[in-house]
């Protein structure tokens, strides 16, 4: 370094312009030298939770909780009034509220609030908050995105009943567990609420927003909670450049809770001293298929017989290692969730989970009763059309990319061709969208309560697709089945905890969906978590998941930290 | 005087090309911004209920069936009264509050740094060329050689071995985030400690073309004849140097040095990935990937302004520093 500081010098006496650069430089190497030691928080502190959530840009401040873009506080800052576990098969969790029952019919919903609850601010919570958050929803269709549609009212200062015109058992906890209660007082005079910026939050929750920064914010925890102030006294949430940073910032033990990749997770203990991780299985991959030839889907994999060749021919087993670092797990082909939803799976069904090994006879059999020969080049055909089908993913998503080129090789063996398309997001999503693709692999997701309904709701019923060339809901397959539609109204008019009622109607969207397979089954995804178990105490494992161990997943994240204490190391 | 006139008309019509490619090319893309929020918030894996599709339509206002011409019309209005709209992908911030909060690390950055690059690719371009045949000559290729390698590895190499191996400089941000940012030493410092390392892999990256591009034009000045006539005049080796030679050989490098200022708002997005330093290039792949119009639109109106304006400065600077160029024929 300081060999080409004095070249500098030298050079600068030639020409006056470049002794102010070697200024400059000098300046910056005197920095470098002295500034090392800044950051280091001092003895005795009590140590910040870093969390790098994936944001990729400098944040814009904005703590409104019912914007897509908000920056967070969702859970730390506002609370709900219950909290849902999506990954285990647990109560729901009082926080502002304390219990809920509904009526039989399912038309109203009533609620007891928690009592001693102040708002950050000091003024007292109460049921007009409720009342009023729910009402500003049904208002203002911008901020209705659970698709809130009752009428609220207070009982008294503790009760709040809900009443819906048709039976919502199935919208409770959209209303109950991702409904944040905001305060009444400050948010009346609020113009557009759905649009507004806000910048210094009042909750109740556990946390308070201490100092904003576009590079970074830091939340400190609320003396006043009325669970008692939580342990970790300071949350900083980071913006880095994506995942490739959060790995290099992991790497230099820079943040503390990351949920993306990392490399060689086998090692982590090893290669990050003091990080464990916690792998979840919830997202269910799958190749979505362009299904419905009545609503306009072209290609082979129209036919039901080609979707279930395709399912036997695959090698969970191989794809798994080659493409998922054996983070993933097995997949039921119902959508249940193997390990949550046990003991929902149907008897009925062929296979309660896909069969990790391929069956390439079976394969080659269902496609030559469905009218196909194999040709000479080893690939099967019908009416002197090839069986090539094209897979669509996103360019850079390279264990999607890894899993379909393995698809790919064990396809060909049963005689199936398989294309591989990489695309831009923006494309890919546009394919999805107007239904302009074969096969795209894809993961399906859960919704707002550990409930299969909503997989089966979102993905498999009428009311969610639309023609191909038209924007569908979740259900891109264009799948449609009057059978599967029944069924999911009667659970729309069951009581979820009538557990033998809802048996039925589960049963035949189980049967249904194995048999046309509109989503072919891959594996059931792992979401990985790395966490700084040296530095605190208290994170979700994979025997005890109190919560989805996702930094990203609000509000599961403020469990995670309301729980989590310094180790004192 | 008509060649200035002539200059401003060119420029104006370049100007307008510029804003309505701007304003056509974006929405060429496929997708909308509803679209990609959604995917984006599913890709997450939290429960996005499929009502949200319209909940957002309706907040982001995307959902309009006017006419594009209708639409063009209204946002060269709005250009005229400066008016860039609300970024999506920062909902509701306006547009132009983004880009205030990135640009200035992007200039100061990037500005910094090829203000560096060029002086010292000049001065020592000038060296080099003089001392033609010397063992200064193997600074050409060692500079060039460092100016073909892809800059993304150079940066990473230099992240390895500086940041992650030494432990020298810091491998990501603009500052240390526990401070305060202002004019204080503690945040310049620290700016100025995490904002080296980018600075050099550009300086680096950069410095060999202006190296090559001055020695060459200081041989070919060198064998001028009035140089010839000012050694035969006796002058002193370090007066033809500069003030005969040096001062020929340096013109097309202005140019080029004008014109990169130019470009230094654009940025330089891979740095700014590399490195995870705030600046506008994260925000135009932000915008980009979110198909956010009016946050592409803007980046992209400011990034040709800039350019537009740095070329006229050297046309207008050229008339001035080397006559030949204004008269006609």
């Amino acid at each position: 370094m300081s060999r080409t500081l004095e070249d500098f010098a030298m050079l600068s006496r030639e020409h006056r312009a470049t002794t102010r650069a070697a200024a400059i430089l000098a300046t910056a190497a005197l920095v470098a030298g002295g500034c090392k030691s800044s950051g280091a928080p001092a003895q005795g502190e009590s140590p910040t939770l870093v969390a790098y959530t994936g944001q990729a840009t400098d944040y814009q401040i904005n703590f409104n909780p019912f914007a897509p873009t908000r920056i967070g506080g969702t859970g730390t800052i506002f609370q709900t009034l219950f909290f849902y576990n999506i990954v285990r098969n647990d109560k729901p969790v009082p926080r502002l509220g304390s219990q809920f029952s509904w009526n039989p019919a399912g038309t109203q919903l009533s609620i007891t609030l928690r009592t001693g609850v102040t708002w950050s601010d000091g003024e007292k919570f109460t049921a007009a908050d409720v009342v009023f958050t729910l009402g500003m929803i049904a208002k203002n269709k911008g901020m209705n995105n659970g698709g809130y549609a009752g009428h609220a009212a207070a009982v008294d200062d503790t009760h709040v009943t809900i009443t819906f015109d048709k039976p919502s058992f199935v919208d409770g906890p959209s209303v109950l567990g991702k409904t944040y209660i905001v305060p009444q007082h400050k948010w009346k005079d609020i113009a557009d609420p759905a649009v507004a910026v806000v910048k210094d939050p009042v909750g109740t929750g556990p946390y308070l927003l201490d100092e904003f920064k576009p590079q970074a914010f830091t939340l400190k925890a609320n003396p006043a909670y009325w669970g008692g102030e939580p342990a970790v006294k300071k949350i900083r949430y980071l913006a880095l450049s994506g995942n490739q940073a959060g790995a290099t910032a992991l790497k230099a033990g820079q943040i503390d809770w990351q949920t993306g990749p990392v490399p060689d997770l086998k090692n982590v203990e090893k290669s990050y001293s003091g990080y464990r991780a916690v792998v979840t299985p919830l997202n269910q991959i799958v190749l979505d298929t362009c299904s419905n030839a009545a609503l306009g889907c072209q290609g082979p994999q129209t036919d039901p017989a080609v979707r279930q060749a395709i399912y036997r021919a695959v090698d969970r087993t191989q794809l798994n290692a080659l493409a998922f670092e054996n983070t993933g797990s097995g997949i039921s082909p119902s959508f249940l969730l193997p390990g949550r939803d046990k003991a929902l799976i149907s008897a009925g069904l062929r296979n309660p989970t896909a069969p990790m090994q391929p069956d390439v006879a079976e394969a080659q059999r269902l496609l030559e009763s469905a009218g196909y020969a194999k040709g000479s080049d080893g690939i099967y055909a019908k009416d002197g059309k090839p069986l090539a089908l094209t897979v669509k993913t996103v360019a850079g998503w390279t264990d999607y990319i890894t899993a379909a080129n393995t698809i790919g090789q064990q396809l060909k063996q049963a005689g199936i061709k398989l294309t591989v398309q990489q695309l831009s997001w923006n494309e890919f999503v546009d394919a999805k969208d107007r239904g302009s693709f074969q096969l795209i692999i894809d993961s399906l997701y859960q919704g707002p309560a550990p409930d299969p309904y909503y997989v089966y709701n979102y993905f498999f019923s009428t009311a969610q697709t639309a023609k191909v060339g038209a924007k569908p809901g979740p259900n891109v397959s264009r799948f449609s089945d009057p059978q599967i539609d029944q069924a999911l109204d009667t659970l729309k008019h069951t009581d979820p905890a009538d557990i033998a009622a809802r048996q039925a109607p589960l049963q035949t969207i189980q049967t249904r969906i194995e048999q046309a397979m509109p989503y072919i089954p891959v594996l059931t995804q792992g979401t990985i978590s790395v966490y700084h178990d040296a530095k605190f105490t208290g994170w979700p494992t994979s025997d005890d998941l109190y919560a989805f161990p996702a930094i990203w997943q609000d509000p599961d994240n403020a469990e995670v930290i309301m729980r989590l204490k310094p180790s004192g190391k | 005087m008509s060649y200035y006139l002539r200059k401003f008309g060119f420029y104006l019509v370049a100007l307008w090309a510029a804003v309505t490619l701007n304003f056509f090319i974006p929405r060429m893309m496929p997708g909308d911004p509803v679209d990609i929020l959604m995917a984006k918030l599913q890709q997450r894996g939290s429960g996005v209920d499929p009502s949200a599709r319209r909940a957002y339509e309706l907040l982001l206002g995307t959902h309009t069936d006017e006419p594009l011409i209708k639409q063009y019309i209204a946002y060269l209005g709005n250009l005229v009264r400066g008016d860039f709209g609300v970024s999506v992908s920062d909902f509701p911030t306006p547009v132009s509050t983004v880009i205030a909060t990135s640009l200035p690390w992007t200039v100061a950055l990037v500005g910094i740094a090829t203000v560096l690059a060029v002086l010292s690719g000049i001065v020592l371009g000038v060296f080099v060329g003089w001392r033609r045949g010397t063992w200064l000559d193997s600074l050409v290729p060692a500079t060039t050689v460092l100016s073909a390698v892809p800059y993304f590895w150079l940066a990473l190499v230099l992240v390895a071995g500086l940041g992650s191996g030494l432990g020298w400089f810091p491998l990501l941000g603009g500052y240390d985030v526990v401070l305060n940012p202002g004019w204080h030493a503690d945040f310049l410092g620290s700016a100025l400690y995490h904002g080296f390392l980018p600075a050099l892999t550009i300086v680096i990256s950069s410095i060999g073309g202006w190296l090559l591009g001055t020695r060459n034009m200081m041989v070919s000045a060198t064998a001028e004849d009035f140089v010839l006539t000012a050694r035969a005049k006796g002058l002193r080796e370090r007066r033809i140097m500069i003030w005969y030679a040096a001062r020929n050989a340096i013109l097309p490098s202005i140019a080029g040095f004008a014109i990169s200022l130019g470009f230094v708002v654009a940025g330089s997005i891979v740095t700014e990935q590399v490195f995870a330093y705030p600046g506008i290039g994260s925000k135009l792949l932000q915008a980009v990937q979110n198909n956010d119009y009016a946050l592409m639109q803007a980046i992209f109106l400011v990034i040709t302004v800039a350019v537009l304006a740095a070329n006229l400065a050297v046309d207008l600077l050229y008339g001035i520093i080397d006559p030949r160029t204004r008269t006609g024929g």
